[in-house]
C-alpha cells in the first residue's frame, strides 16, 4: 500500500510556479499567481505550464507550438533568464533556484506586453523590415530557377550558424541597450543583417549597411555580451556585431556618425577586453583623429581575428589588466582633452 | 472593407510560396496571408532531412524519371501519376529558385547544392541545409514575402469559409490579439494549413497546432477529403512528447530493447535488425508493446532505444543533437541510460481533394501543402517529398488563384452572416452546464486513435474507434471554455482545434474501416495484403447532414503498371 507514496517521493518533486499575470482588459497592473504541482524528472517548464493550464487554471496564456525548440514561440523568463520553456528541464532550474522549490515565470522584456506571458513580436518584425533582413538577389527574378549560384563551403560556413536563429527574442529580452532605447536595432536583427551581408548572392549590402550605421544602429551596442550569453541556439552574435562594425569602417570609413561615437564604442570594446594595450598607445601619441583614421580598421580586424572571446565576467583578465585599466583611464582623459582642443 | 483577390490561410512553406507566386503573377492583386502563428513558427521549420530533386549534383546519373518511379513505388501505387510527374519535373527548378533567392543550402565540393541519400530513393537526391532544411526554407520564404510587402494577418485563427451555393465568399477568422471575429470577403481562398497528425496528440511528432484546421474548414463546407486513412508513423518518438529521435541513432548502431532485455528486432527483420524500413520497424515496436513486452510508465508504455554501448565519445561526436534533445525533452542522457521511445504519428498523406492545379470542387477555393491531397504521396510518403510537395503545389496554387481570381465575382460577407458565425462560435461554450474538460476529451481522442486507428487496424478495433469518436463528439457539445477573456484566449483556440480534430478523426476512422486491404501506411490485420482489384482507388469522405459519407475516385495511372512493392 505504501508503494505509490514511495514512488511519489522518489519520482517527483513539488514545485511552485510563480506565474506573471496580466490581462489588459481587467487588470490595472500585473501580479503573480502561485501554482504548486508535482513534477517528475524529465519534465520541461512548458509541459508544467500545459499541465497547470489544463488542470488548474485555463486562463493562463502563453505561446507554444512545436514543443521541440525549433519554432521560437515559447521564449519567456524562467527564474529571471530568458529562454525557451520547451527545452528547459524543471529539475535543472530547481537545482539553481534561489528560493527553494519555486520557479518564477515571466514574459520576455523589451517587447510590449499583451497578456500574461505573451509579448508583441511585431516591433521585431518591423525592424527586420527596416533593416532589409532578406536577400535581394543579384539575379533578376525572371532568370531564377535555371541555374545555381556556385557557393563555396567556406562561404556557407560564414552564415551557417547565423541561420540557426529561430527569432525567439530571448536575446532581445536580455539586451541592455534595448531596455533604455526600444528603437535600438536589436541583437537578432543585427545577426540577421550580418547573415545577409556576407552572402555573395545579395545585391543590397551597401544599402543595408548604410541603415545599420545610423542612430539606434550597430554603433549603439555596448558590447555587453548578454545577447550571446542568452542565445538559445548558442549563436556567436558578437561575431556578427564585430563583423558589421569592421565592414562599416572598411567600406564607409568615418563619414557616418560622429567620430566620438565610434571612439566610444571602440574604447569600451578595448577596455572590456583588456588585451589590446598596444593598440591604444598611438592615441596617446598621435591623438584621436589620427588613430581613428589610421588604426581603427586594423584594430577592429585584430579583434575579429581573435573571434569572440568569452564574455567579460568570465574572461580571464589579461596579465596586468589592472595596470592597463589605469592606463586606459588616464588615456581617456588625454583623449578627451585632445578632443576638446581639436574642437577649438 | 474592400474584398481581397486572394486570401491565403497558412504561413508555412505552402502558404508563403503561394503568396510570393501570386504577387509575381499579378502584382496589382490585393492579397492577404492569415496565420494562427507568426509564419516563421510554422511547422515547416521542423523538417530536418531535406527536399528531393533530381539535380544530379551528387549522383550524376540521377534523372527526373527515376524520382518519379521511386515516388510512385513508395506510394504503393496509390499516387496519381500525372501529379507525380509534375512534382518531380518541377523539383530541380524550384530548388534552384529557392537557392537563387538565398536559401543557405549545404554545398558539395564543386560548390553546387549538396545532396544526400534518403529512404526509398534510388539515388542520393535529397537537398539539405545541415539538419535545419525546413527551417531555412521557411526563413527564406518569409524574408522574401517581407521584401515583397505581403500583407500578413498574424495570429489570426481561421474559423470557417463563408459559402454561398457552390462557391465561397471568403473567410471568417478570429483575431487572437483582440478576440474579434472578422470577415475576409474574397474572390479566392487558398487553404494551406498543414497536416492533421496531431490528432494522435502525445503520440505525434507534430506541432501542437497541426490540428487539420483547413481540412476541417473545407470538410464542413462540403469539400471532400481524400485518402484520410493514410497516416505515416515514425518508429522512434520520445515517450513523453512524441518528438522524433531520427534514424541516425539506429544508423550509428543503437539497439531496440524490450523489458526482457531482448533485441526484439531479431524477430521481425533478422538481417537488417534495427535498420529495416520505417513502417516495418514501427509495426515491430507496436507489436512488442501490444504483446506486453514494453516498459510501463505514467506517460504510457514504451521501449528502449539503447545507445549506451556506443560510448560517450561516439555519441558526443556523431549524435550530439540527438543527445541534446533527449536531455532537454526527456531528461535522459543517452550516454548513461537508454532512451524511452515508441512509434509516433508523423505525417498525414490524406487531405483536401484537389486537382493538379490545386483546385477543389468549390469554385474559388484552392488547397496546397500537407493539408491537400493531390495525390502525390498515395499510401506512403517518401522522406524529402513533402517539402517538395508544399513548394511545388504552393507555387501552383498562388499562380492558379492569381490567374483565376478575375473570373470570380468578389465575395461579400454581410454583417448578419458575420454575426451568425460569432454566435455559433460563442455558442454557449462559456455557458453553465458545460462541464466537459477540453484536456480530457483531447487525451481520449489521442488514445482511441492510437489504439484503434493506429499502426495496426482491424474491423472490431475500428468499430470501437468510430464509436469512441462519436461519443467524444457528443460530449464535445458540452465542452467548457473556462477562460472568458477576449485577448489571446488560447483556451478557446485549443477547444476550436479540438473540434477540428474530432471532425477529421471521423473521416480517418471511416476510411480505415472501409479500406479492407493493407497498403502503404494502412495495415489491416484482418486484410493483410494489398487488394488492387477492389482497392486500387482513392477514398473520398464528404460531410452530409453532419455524417461522413464515403465515396471513391480512380487513381490516375501512366507509364507505370501496378507491381508488388518490395525493397
Ligand atoms: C518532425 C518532422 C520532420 C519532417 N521532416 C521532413 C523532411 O525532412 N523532409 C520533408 O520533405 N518533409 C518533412 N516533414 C514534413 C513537412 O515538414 C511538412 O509536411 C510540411 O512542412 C508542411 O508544410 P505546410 O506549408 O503544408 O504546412 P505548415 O508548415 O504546417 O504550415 C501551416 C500553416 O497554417 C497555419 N494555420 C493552421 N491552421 C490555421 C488556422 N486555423 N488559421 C490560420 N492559420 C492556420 C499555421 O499557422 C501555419 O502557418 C517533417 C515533418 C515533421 C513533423
Ligand atoms: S552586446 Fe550589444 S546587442 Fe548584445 S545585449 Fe549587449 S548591447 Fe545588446
Ligand atoms: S539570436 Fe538566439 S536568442 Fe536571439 S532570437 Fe535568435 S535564436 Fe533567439
Ligand atoms: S514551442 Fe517551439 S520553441 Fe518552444
Amino acid at each position: 500500500m505504501t508503494a505509490p507514496t514511495d514512488q511519489h517521493i522518489e519520482g517527483t518533486k513539488d514545485v511552485t510556479f510563480r506565474i506573471f499575470r496580466f490581462n489588459p482588459q481587467v487588470d490595472s497592473k500585473p501580479y503573480f499567481d502561485d501554482y504548486t504541482i508535482p513534477v517528475e524528472r524529465g519534465v520541461t517548464v512548458l509541459r508544467s505550464l500545459n499541465y497547470i493550464k489544463e488542470h488548474i487554471d485555463a486562463s493562463i496564456s502563453f505561446r507554444a507550438f512545436c514543443q521541440a525548440g525549433i519554432c521560437g514561440s515559447c521564449g519567456m523568463r524562467v527564474n529571471g533568464l530568458s529562454q525557451l520553456a520547451c527545452t528547459t528541464q524543471v529539475w535543472d532550474v530547481l537545482a539553481k533556484s534561489r528560493e527553494s522549490g519555486i520557479i518564477k515565470v515571466e514574459p520576455l522584456r523589451n517587447l510590449p506586453l499583451i497578456k500574461d506571458l505573451i509579448v508583441d513580436m511585431d516591433p521585431l518584425v518591423d525592424k527586420m523590415k527596416h533593416y532589409s533582413n532578406w536577400i535581394d538577389s543579384t539575379m533578376p527574378e525572371s532568370s531564377m530557377g535555371k541555374k545555381e549560384f556556385l557557393i563555396s563551403e567556406a562561404e556557407f560556413l560564414r552564415y551557417d550558424k547565423a541561420t540557426d536563429c529561430i527569432l525567439c527574442a530571448s536575446c532581445v529580452s536580455e539586451c541592455s541597450i534595448l531596455r533604455a532605447n526600444k528603437e535600438y536595432v536589436s541583437p537578432a536583427v543585427l545577426l540577421k543583417s550580418y547573415r545577409m551581408n556576407v552572402d555573395s548572392r545579395d545585391a543590397i549590402h551597401g544599402k543595408r549597411l548604410a541603415e545599420l550605421v545610423k542612430d539606434h544602429g550597430v554603433w549603439d551596442c555596448t558590447h555587453c555580451y548578454r545577447c550571446q550569453e542568452s542565445c538559445v541556439k548558442s549563436i556567436p552574435i558578437m561575431d556578427a556585431i564585430h563583423g558589421i562594425r569592421e565592414d562599416a569602417i572598411e567600406l564607409r570609413g568615418m563619414k557616418d556618425t560622429s567620430g566620438s561615437k565610434h571612439a566610444e564604442a571602440f574604447m569600451s570594446d578595448i577596455e572590456k577586453k583588456g588585451k589590446l594595450v598596444e593598440a591604444t598607445l598611438p592615441i596617446r601619441t598621435n591623438g584621436i583623429v589620427w588613430t581613428l583614421q589610421n588604426l581603427l580598421p586594423m584594430a577592429v580586424k585584430m579583434i575579429m581575428k581573435r573571434r569572440t572571446p568569452p564574455p567579460p565576467p568570465l574572461v580571464k583578465s589579461a596579465k596586468g589588466i589592472k595596470i592597463f585599466r589605469e592606463m586606459f583611464r588616464e588615456m581617456t582623459e588625454h583623449v578627451r582633452q585632445d578632443h576638446k582642443s581639436q574642437k577649438k | 472593407m474592400k474584398p481581397y483577390d486572394i486570401v491565403i490561410v497558412g504561413g508555412g512553406g505552402a502558404g508563403l510560396y503561394a503568396a510570393m507566386e501570386a504577387m509575381k503573377t499579378n502584382p496589382s492583386l490585393n492579397i492577404a496571408v492569415l496565420s494562427k502563428v507568426y509564419p516563421n513558427r510554422s511547422h515547416t521549420s521542423a523538417a530536418q532531412g531535406g527536399a528531393n530533386a533530381a539535380l544530379g549534383n551528387k549522383a550524376k546519373d540521377d534523372t527526373v524519371e527515376m524520382h518519379i518511379f521511386d515516388t510512385i513505388k513508395g506510394s504503393d501505387y496509390l499516387a496519381d501519376q500525372d501529379a507525380v510527374d509534375l512534382l518531380c519535373s518541377e523539383a530541380p527548378k524550384i530548388i534552384r529558385e529557392l537557392e537563387n533567392m538565398g536559401t543557405p543550402w549545404s554545398r558539395m565540393e564543386d560548390n553546387t547544392i549538396a545532396q544526400r541519400p534518403f529512404g526509398g530513393a534510388g539515388r542520393p537526391r535529397c537537398c539539405y541545409c545541415s539538419d535545419k532544411t525546413g527551417h531555412t526554407i521557411l526563413q527564406t520564404l518569409y524574408e522574401q514575402c517581407l521584401k515583397k510587402g505581403v500583407i500578413f494577418f498574424n495570429e489570426y485563427f481561421a474559423l470557417n469559409l463563408s459559402v454561398k451555393g457552390s462557391r465561397s465568399r471568403g473567410l471568417i477568422a478570429m483575431n487572437m490579439k483582440t478576440g474579434n471575429v472578422e470577415a475576409f470577403s474574397a474572390r479566392t481562398v487558398i487553404l494551406a494549413t498543414g497536416g492533421y497528425a496531431k490528432m494522435y496528440w502525445n503520440r505525434s511528432s507534430n506541432a501542437a497546432g497541426n490540428t487539420g484546421d483547413g481540412q476541417a474548414i473545407a470538410y464542413r463546407a462540403g469539400i471532400p477529403m481524400k485518402d484520410m486513412e493514410f497516416v505515416q508513423f515514425h518508429p522512434t518518438g520520445l515517450r513523453k512528447s512524441g518528438l522524433l529521435v531520427t534514424e541516425g541513432a539506429r544508423g550509428e548502431g543503437g539497439y531496440l530493447i524490450n523489458r526482457n532485455g531482448e533485441r526484439f528486432m531479431a524477430r521481425y527483420a533478422k538481417e537488417k535488425m534495427e535498420l529495416g524500413p520505417r513502417d516495418l520497424v514501427s509495426r515491430s515496436l507496436e507489436t512488442e508493446i501490444l504483446e506486453g513486452r514494453g516498459f510501463d510508465s505514467p506517460a504510457g508504455k514504451y521501449l528502449h532505444l539503447d545507445l549506451t554501448h556506443l560510448g560517450a565519445d561516439l555519441i558526443k561526436s556523431r549524435l550530439p543533437q540527438i543527445r541534446e534533445m533527449c536531455m532537454q525533452f526527456e531528461g535522459v542522457d543517452p550516454i548513461d541510460e537508454p532512451i524511452p521511445v515508441r512509434p509516433t504519428a508523423h505525417y498525414s498523406m490524406g487531405g483536401i481533394d484537389t486537382d493538379n492545379f490545386t483546385r477543389t470542387i468549390m469554385e474559388g477555393v484552392y488547397a496546397a501543402g500537407e493539408c491537400a491531397c493531390v495525390s502525390v504521396h498515395g499510401a506512403n510518403r517518401l522522406g524529402g517529398n513533402s517539402l517538395l510537395d508544399i513548394l511545388v503545389f504552393g507555387r501552383i496554387a498562388g499562380h492558379t488563384a492569381a490567374e483565376e481570381a478575375g473570373k470570380f465575382e468578389p465575395g461579400n460577407i454581410s454583417e448578419a452572416e458575420l454575426k451568425e458565425h460569432v454566435e455559433e462560435l460563442r455558442g454557449g461554450m462559456h455557458a453553465s452546464g458545460h462541464h466537459e474538460r477540453y484536456g480530457e476529451l483531447r487525451e481520449e481522442l489521442g488514445q482511441t486513435l492510437a489504439l484503434n486507428v493506429g499502426i495496426f487496424r482491424e474491423a472490431s478495433l475500428l468499430k470501437r474507434g468510430i464509436q469512441d469518436i462519436a461519443e467524444l463528439k457528443d460530449r464535445f457539445k458540452k465542452v467548457r471554455v473556462s477562460d472568458s477573456s477576449d485577448v489571446f484566449n488560447t483556451n478557446l483556440m485549443q477547444v476550436l482545434e479540438l473540434k477540428n480534430m474530432l471532425d477529421l478523426a471521423e473521416t480517418v476512422a471511416a476510411g480505415a474501416s472501409a479500406r479492407e486491404e493493407s497498403r502503404g501506411s494502412h495495415t489491416r490485420i484482418d486484410f493483410p495484403v494489398r487488394d488492387d482489384a477492389k482497392w486500387h482507388k482513392h477514398t473520398l469522405a464528404t460531410q452530409a447532414k453532419g455524417k461522413v459519407v464515403l465515396g471513391e475516385k480512380p487513381v490516375t495511372m501512366g507509364r507505370y503498371e501496378l507491381q508488388e512493392r518490395t525493397y
